[in-house]
């Protein structure tokens, strides 16, 4: 000691202790500042608890509303009954009273998993009900608990199921809407468990309307025999899908049933040819190509011949036609001649004009791409006027109808909720003038005596549209007796503010159509029928003074 | 002067760690109070969705129509509609028994 003192002069034991208590001092200065600025901070500040860390791998979704705020779906807690071998004392036990409660367990591969010590989880069944917890908790099993996850539920059983989509086992979404939400606004992993206040995900549909639709689509498979059917209605001006339905329908709870092909979105997921509602865009073409105006004469009594093929009118109306004519009674030859004078060329740049030659996409997933001929002549042109030769979803084409009655503006079909016209975002595809033309074709389609549409009218929503009846292609040329039967509606035809398409697959004739399958007999009717049910629930009200001008 | 000094420190070090004490205690307490209301609000967030799911549930159209149906309901129909200027003012074909009563007793227009 007295060798280090000497050594160094500063380092005295006094000097030493000195510095030691200081720094001690200054240490317990720091803290104890520290603790007094905690004390204080406490009284002021909120007092907050975070949990990092998810539990699962499952995941809160926002809920689906429609466009009045009703529920669509949402999500419910419900208990996973999982075990953990390594805490569990007699398996025997356990696994006779588990299958006691869930007779669907196989015994012998319970036994094998649970007994595995170096498991520390185990999951048994998910989504059990309250009632089945409480009995397995009765029983007080060591190794065996529960843990609250989300569960998808949709109150209104299968409305709107091919709109909706479906969500996998944790909870994500895998088709439809749901993915959508996935993809688009979020979903909030599972921490403490608490169902999500995810802001929902209000869309276009309105429940009321859906559950029309679907009613009488099910009614008209019914009354016609038909293997199932499709319908949209669609708002004009804004694009959204009131409602869109396809039959056999698919319930949104079960997984499996979107996979059966019986069960397909007909309205998006599926072409067709779609027959002669094609003829509205032919025109729509020769009237804005300037080939033709609706006071021009087609001499349609002899048959077109192109190749080895000859195009006839189903009932020929043996005299010369107007366009005007051409529409209201369909004639397929009238069609064939107009599209001629337009050429090939033009008809495939219009196509393209009204969005028909790419493939659309909704919120609720990608819409089937359209089937265009490989190679485009003469023979291709005639049977694209009628609707036939070129195969297109169903939904793509009323929105391009609802294009052509707005007044000439594409607006893309969606499915969520819009709050303005489209009328800014959608480009022109017909002048106004054209689009007042197919208005009042598609008046006097409905108000004709002869004409195809007439058993569509409903009284006081002026409605206009359009017949098809498209056969159906099968190896070799056609089916005779199987049609795809359609009905292109707009109301109220002097200021259109929704567009109905429906469809009937394969109708089969009955008593009171005497025996005929064309739409004007049964997708016409149906058309009407769901108009004149659901024009209230649209807003839209009769009209019972005398018909306003369509040309205003 | 040292034995003040540590005397001062021995005191300084007793109030702190009371103080840190004090504190820890209060944390663990709020942590206990939070943490119950936490799960509470869990609980009563998952009933509401619960409940939620249930009003909907009732609601729906597949439940309705067939109810509403039964009670001699229908669809509206365009005819059940008529335009207001079309309809008779209320008290238009009685307007001598207004006139003949007391003026307090006519509505001011």
């Amino acid at each position: 000691m007295s060798l280090a003192a000497s050594q160094n002069p500063r380092a005295s034991p006094a000097a030493r202790a000195f510095v030691v208590a200081l720094s001690v001092v200054i240490g317990f200065s720091a803290i104890s500042i520290q603790l007094v600025r905690l004390a204080l901070q406490g009284q002021f500040a909120e007092p907050r608890v975070a949990m990092t860390q998810p539990l699962t791998t499952a995941v809160w979704r926002p809920d689906i509303i429609d466009r009045n705020g009703r529920l669509l779906a949402t999500d419910i807690e419900a208990p996973t009954l999982y075990a953990d071998p390594a805490m569990i004392i007699d398996v025997d036990e356990v696994v006779e009273r588990l299958t006691e409660v869930f007779p669907e367990f196989n015994a012998a591969e319970l036994r094998r998993s649970l007994s595995d010590r170096n498991r520390r989880y185990v999951r048994l069944k998910r989504g059990i009900s309250p009632a089945a917890a409480q009995r397995i908790h009765n029983y007080g099993l060591p190794g065996i608990a529960f843990r609250n996850e989300p569960k998808r539920v949709y109150p209104n059983g299968t409305l709107a199921g091919h709109v909706l989509g479906h969500v996998n086992i944790d909870n994500q979404g895998t088709s439809g809407l749901e993915r959508y939400i996935d993809e688009t606004i979020g979903v909030e992993a599972v921490h403490a468990g608490t169902p999500g206040t995810l802001k929902p995900l209000q869309i276009s549909l309105d429940i009321a309307v859906q559950h029309a639709l679907e009613h009488e689509l099910r009614s008209a498979v019914q009354t016609y025999s038909a293997k199932g059917a499709a319908g949209v209605i669609l708002d004009a001006n804004t694009g959204e899908v009131l409602a869109a339905a396809s039959l056999p329908q698919v319930d949104p709870a079960d997984r499996m049933q979107g996979l059966d092909p019986q069960r397909l979105d007909k309205l998006v997921d599926g072409v067709y040819e779609l027959g002669s509602i094609f003829k509205t865009l032919t025109i729509a073409m020769a009237l804005e190509a300037g080939t033709a105006h609706l006071d021009k004469v087609y001499d349609v009594r002899v048959p077109l011949r192109v190749g080895k093929y000859t195009i006839r009118d189903l009932y020929p109306p043996g005299r010369p036609l107007t366009v005007r004519d051409i529409f209201v009674l369909s004639s397929n030859v009238g069609a064939g001649m107009l599209a001629l004078e337009l050429g090939s060329e033009r008809q495939r740049a219009y196509l393209e004009r009204f969005g028909l030659t790419k493939p659309i996409r909704t919120e609720a997933g990608p819409v089937a791409a359209p089937k265009l001929p490989r190679y485009w002549g003469k023979a291709e042109t005639i049977t694209i006027s009628y609707g036939h030769g070129m195969a297109l979803a169903p939904i793509q084409f009323a929105a391009t109808a609802a294009a052509l009655v707005n007044g000439g503006h594409w607006v893309p079909p969606t499915f969520v909720q819009q709050s303005s016209p489209a009328w800014e975002r959608g480009e022109r595809i017909v002048s106004r003038e054209t689009s007042l033309a197919i208005r009042e074709l598609m008046r006097r389609n409905v108000v004709s005596p002869r004409g195809t549409g007439r058993r569509a009218d409903v009284p006081g929503y002026e409605v206009g549209g359009k017949t098809g009846t498209a056969e159906l292609p099968s190896r070799g040329g056609y089916r005779e007796e199987a049609v795809i039967a359609s009905f292109v509606a707009a109301f109220p035809m002097s200021d259109p503010k929704y567009v109905v398409l429906v469809m009937l697959h394969e109708p089969k004739p009955t008593e009171e159509t005497k025996g005929k399958i064309t739409a004007g007999v049964n997708a016409a009717p149906v058309a009407g029928q769901i108009i004149a049910r659901t024009a209230p629930l649209l807003g839209v009200l009769p009209r019972h003074h005398e018909e306003a001008q369509l040309h205003q | 002067m040292l034995r003040l000094s540590s005397a001062i420190a021995a005191a300084a070090a007793i109030v702190s760690a009371v103080l840190l004490y004090a504190v820890s205690y209060d944390t663990r307490h709020w942590i206990s109070i939070v943490q119950s209301q936490e799960r509470q609000i869990e609980r009563l967030r998952s009933d509401i969705a619960v409940l939620k799911a249930e009003l909907a549930y009732l609601a729906r159209p597949e439940r309705i129509e067939p109810a509403a149906r039964s009670l001699g309901f229908v669809p509206a129909a365009g005819d059940q509609y008529v335009d207001l200027h079309s309809v008779e003012p209320v008290g238009s074909t009685q307007r001598s028994d207004v006139e003949s009563a007391a003026p307090s007793q006519r509505s001011s227009q």
